[in-house]
C-alpha cells in the first residue's frame, strides 16, 4: 500500500527548506510569496504538490537587492547529487602549496555575478569555479569537500516543501529568536512534555507568556486527534499566541479542545463569577497590552486573520471569549492532571495560585531561563510542602560532526537550556 | 493497570509507585495476598526504610494521598513512565528521561502513530512510546532475549497497556522487523550491540510516506557506522548530539561572615580579652542565603543519539 504525504493546500502554514535552513511561511494565498535570503519565492506552482517536493528557484527579475524568483518543480535530473564534480578532481595531500592571497580564483566578482545569471544552475557555476580555481586541485580531498560545500550553499537553488512538525517549529523559533520563545531550547522542551506527564486522556494546565503557541502546540501535539485528552492554555495576554499550532494544520475538533483563556479574567470569573463580564474585558485589555506591547505586535502579524475577525464582529469575538472562560472554569472545577508554568514573571505567586486546581500525586512543572528564581520557589515550595519530589535540572546539549576519520564535537554549542524545576503536587 | 491512563482512586492489581524521599521509592503491585518462599499465601506486607505496609490497605486510596507507615509515612503515586523508569526492575541497562524526552521528541511521536523499536530491554523506553502512540498507535517492540520478552509482555499486561504493544522474541539484525511491518512504521528506534546493521531493515519497515530515524550508541564507533548506513540508504537530516542532564543541589545555607577589619588597630593589651571576646561575637555575622552546587558525581556520558529523516518514496 503506497501511502502518500499530504498536498500542499491554499491556506496551509509551509516550511520552506533550503539546505539546512528553515522557514515557516503561511501560504494564505495562490500570490503569496515568501522571502527567502535575497529571493523573493513566488509560490503559486507549490499547490497541489505532495508536501516534501522540490522546487528549482528560476530567477525572474531584480527588484534592487531582491531577486523575484519563480518556483519550478524538479525533475529528477535536477536532483541529482552535485559532488558529481568531485569525480573529476584530483587531490593534493595537504594545503602546503596553498596561499591565501586572494589570487587563486581568476574570475572576478562581476564575472562571477553574470555568471550567475546567465546559467542560473548552481551546478555549471560551480564546475566553472573550480576550473577557475588555481587551487582547487592542490587542496586535500577534505578541504575540496568543504569548497564544494561552501560553494555549493552559496549557489544552491532548491528549496523543498515540508510540512511543519513540532520539532521543526522549535528549531525555526529558537535559530530566529530563542528570546521570543522564553529561550526554550528544544532538550528543555521535550522534557517539559515528558515530565508533564501529557498524554491523550489526562486534563492539562499550561501558563505561557509568549512562546509564539509553541508550548500549547507541543502538548496538543502530544494529546493528539480524535482522544479525549484537554488542554487549557492560561495567557497573560489580550489574545493568546497561536501561531505554532495554527501551522500544525490540526483538525477542528482537536484545536477545540485547547482551550486558552487570559489569567486574570479565568480567574475572576472563578472566583467571583460571571456578572460585569463587558468591564473586564476593557480591564484586561488595558492591563496586558500595557504590560506586552511586543507579544502583541508579534501577534499582529501572524494572526492578521483573527485580527480582522475581532474587529468585524466584536460581539462574535467576546461571545467566544466568555464561552472559553466557562468552558475552562468547568475544568479547573473537576482539576488537571499536571501544572506546567512558563513565565515571564515570577512564577511563585502563579505556581501558587494555580495549584489548588491540580489533584494530588501530579506533576508540576516549572521552567525558566534564570536558576535564581526557581530555587527561590524551591525553597518556598519545600516550606508550604504543597509540592513534593522536587528537582532542579539544567542540561548540556551537543553535535557532533560524525564523518569518516574526522569526528568531532561541533565547535559551537548553545550554553543555556534554562531550567526546569519539576516536582509532585500534595495535599 | 494503572499506566493506562490518569484515575483518582487505587485499585486493585495497579502498579502503584510509594514515594518516600527523592532517593527512595518503590514500584508496588497492588494485592491483598502474596506467596511466600514455601508457595504458601500470605498477606502482602511490603517493608520499606520507614517501616512497613499492608499493600491491602492501598485499595480504594486516592493517588497522591499519604500513607501511613509504621515508622513514618508516604505518598501513593500513580504511576508515569518517569517515575517508572526510576523504580523498574532491571534486566538491562536502560535509557533515562533526558534521552527518552529527546529521543521521542525527534522522532516526532505523537497518538495514532506506528512505532518499532529494537530492544526491548527493561521497558523503559517502551513505557513512553506507549504513553505517547495510546489510544490509537501501536508499539512493535522486538528483542533477541527469550526471557526479557516474556517478562516484557507480563509487565505490559499488569500495566494495562498490552493492547498497544507487540512484543516480539527475535533478532532484528539477522532476520529484520518481520514482512508484515514494511512499510507500516511512522518512527523506529535501535539500541542495539551493530545498529548499522539493522538500517537496512529500518528502511523497509518506514512508511512510503516517509519517518524518522533514531539510533542510540553509547559507542562513538558504531555512531559513524550508523551515519554512514544512513547516508547510503538516502536518509536525510542526519544528526547526531549527546545530552545530559544535571541536577542542581539546592540548600539553604546560613554562611558566616568573616570580619578582618580590627587587625588594622593596635589593640591595648589591659583590655585585650574582652576585645578579643567582642571581635569574635562581631566578625561572625551570619548571612542567610540560598545555593546551589552541581552533585560531586554526576552522569558524564549516556550515549550518543543519532536521527534521520526518510523522504517520502517520491522525493528518495
Amino acid at each position: 500500500m503506497l501511502e502518500n504525504p499530504p498536498k500542499i493546500k491554499i491556506g496551509d502554514f509551509i516550511i520552506l527548506q533550503r539546505q539546512k535552513y528553515m522557514k515557516l511561511h503561511k501560504f494564505g494565498n495562490i500570490e503569496s510569496s515568501a522571502a527567502l535570503g535575497k529571493d523573493q519565492l513566488e509560490l503559486r506552482n507549490i499547490e497541489g504538490h505532495p508536501y516534501c517536493s522540490t522546487f528549482k528557484m528560476i530567477p525572474k527579475e531584480t527588484r534592487g537587492r531582491q531577486r523575484i524568483t519563480a518556483l519550478e518543480l524538479c525533475s529528477d535530473k535536477d536532483m541529482q547529487d552535485i559532488r558529481d564534480i568531485m569525480n573529476n578532481a584530483e587531490s593534493g595531500a595537504d594545503n602546503r602549496n596553498i596561499k591565501d592571497d586572494g589570487g587563486s580564483q581568476k574570475l572576478g566578482n562581476e564575472e562571477i555575478l553574470k555568471l550567475r545569471e546567465d546559467i542560473g544552475d548552481s551546478k555549471k557555476i560551480i564546475g566553472t569555479l573550480v576550473e577557475n580555481s588555481t587551487s582547487f586541485q592542490s587542496k586535500t580531498v577534505y578541504s575540496q569537500e568543504k569548497y564544494l560545500k561552501r560553494k555549493e550553499k552559496k549557489y544552491f537553488e532548491y528549496v523543498q516543501i515540508r510540512q511543519p512538525s513540532i520539532r521543526m517549529l522549535a528549531e525555526i523559533f529558537y535559530r530566529q529568536d530563542p528570546d521570543k520563545i522564553m529561550g526554550l531550547r528544544i532538550d528543555s522542551l521535550s522534557q517539559i512534555i515528558s515530565y508533564s506527564d501529557v498524554n491523550a486522556f489526562g486534563k492539562f494546565l499550561l501558563f505561557e507568556s509568549g512562546t509564539n503557541g509553541l508550548l500549547p502546540a507541543a502538548f496538543l501535539n502530544a494529546i493528539g486527534s480524535g482522544t479525549k485528552g484537554k488542554l487549557v492554555h492560561m495567557h497573560p495576554g489580550n489574545v493568546p499566541q497561536k501561531q505554532a499550532i495554527q501551522a500544525l494544520n490540526l483538525p477542528q475538533e482537536q484545536l477545540d479542545r485547547c482551550v486558552s483563556v487570559n489569567i486574570y479574567s479565568v480567574l475572576r470569573e472563578f472566583y467571583q463569577g460571571k456578572e460585569e463580564e463587558k468591564a473586564n474585558v476593557e480591564e484586561e485589555t488595558e492591563e496586558s497590552a500595557a504590560k506586552r506591547p511586543k507579544l502583541e505586535e508579534g501577534e499582529n502579524n501572524t494572526d492578521e486573520k483573527s485580527k480582522s475577525d475581532e474587529k468585524v464582529k466584536p460581539d462574535e469575538k467576546s461571545q467566544k471569549w466568555k464561552l472559553e472562560n466557562k468552558k475552562a472554569c468547568d475544568l479547573m472545577k473537576e482539576k488537571f492532571d499536571s501544572l506546567i508554568v512558563v513565565s515571564r514573571d515570577h512564577p511563585l505567586n502563579i505556581v501558587k495560585e494555580l495549584l489548588q486546581f491540580i489533584k494530588p500525586g501530579r506533576p508540576v512543572i516549572v521552567f525558566n531561563l534564570s536558576k535564581e528564581l526557581l530555587m527561590e520557589m524551591y525553597v518556598e515550595l519545600k516550606m508550604l510542602s504543597t509540592v513534593t519530589n522536587l528537582h532542579l535540572t539544567s542540561n548540556w546539549m551537543r553535535y557532533y560532526q560524525i564523518l569518516p576519520n574526522r569526528t568531532h564535537p561541533e565547535v559551537q554549542m548553545s550554553g543555556n537550556s534554562g531550567y526546569i524545576l519539576r516536582g509532585t503536587s500534595i495535599n | 493497570m494503572s499506566f493506562l491512563e490518569q484515575k483518582d482512586f487505587i485499585e486493585e492489581n495497579d502498579t502503584v509507585i510509594l514515594y518516600l524521599s527523592p532517593s527512595s521509592m518503590h514500584a508496588i503491585n497492588v494485592r491483598e495476598m502474596m506467596k511466600n518462599k514455601k508457595g504458601e499465601l500470605i498477606e502482602y506486607i511490603f517493608q520499606t526504610s520507614f517501616g512497613a505496609l499492608k499493600v491491602k490497605s492501598l485499595i480504594g486510596v486516592r493517588y497522591g494521598n499519604k500513607v501511613e507507615l509504621s515508622r513514618g509515612h508516604a505518598y501513593a503515586l500513580q504511576p508515569t513512565p518517569e517515575l517508572w523508569t526510576n523504580t523498574l526492575p532491571h534486566r538491562t541497562q536502560i535509557i533515562y528521561t533526558p534521552d527518552i524526552s529527546m529521543i521521542l521528541f525527534q522522532l516526532d511521536v505523537k497518538p495514532g502513530n506506528i512505532v518499532i523499536e529494537s530492544g526491548t530491554g527493561s521497558g523503559s523506553l517502551s513505557h513512553h512510546f506507549l504513553r505517547g502512540v495510546k489510544p490509537n498507535g501501536h508499539l512493535f517492540t522486538f528483542d533477541f532475549h527469550e526471557a526479557r520478552v516474556e517478562q516484557a509482555k507480563v509487565e505490559f499486561t499488569n500495566h494495562g497497556v498490552s493492547n498497544f504493544v507487540t512484543v516480539t522474541h527475535r533478532d532484528v539484525i539477522k532476520d529484520g522487523f518481520t514482512e508484515e511491518l514494511n512499510g507500516k512504521a511512522d518512527a523506529i528506534f535501535l539500541d542495539l550491540p551493530a545498529p548499522d546493521k539493522a538500517v537496512s531493515h529500518a528502511f523497509k519497515a518506514l512508511k512510503s510516506s516517509g519517518g524518522r530515524f533514531c539510533s542510540f550508541s553509547p559507542c562513538i564507533e558504531q555512531t559513524q557506522k550508523v551515519c554512514e548506513e544512513l547516508q547510503k540508504h538516502g536518509f536525510t537530516e542526519i544528526q547526531s548530539m549527546e545530552i545530559l542532564q544535571s541536577e542542581e543541589i539546592v540548600k539553604m545555607r546560613s554562611v558566616q561572615i568573616m570580619d578582618l577589619d580590627f587587625v588594622r588597630t593596635k589593640k591595648i593589651l589591659t583590655t585585650c580579652d574582652i576585645e578579643l571576646n567582642d571581635n569574635k561575637k562581631h566578625s561572625k555575622e551570619v548571612q542567610k542565603i540560598i545555593t546551589s552546587s552541581a552533585p560531586q558525581i554526576l552522569p558524564g556520558h549516556t550515549g550518543y543519539l543519532t536521527f534521520g529523516t526518510l523522504s517520502p518514496i517520491f522525493a528518495r
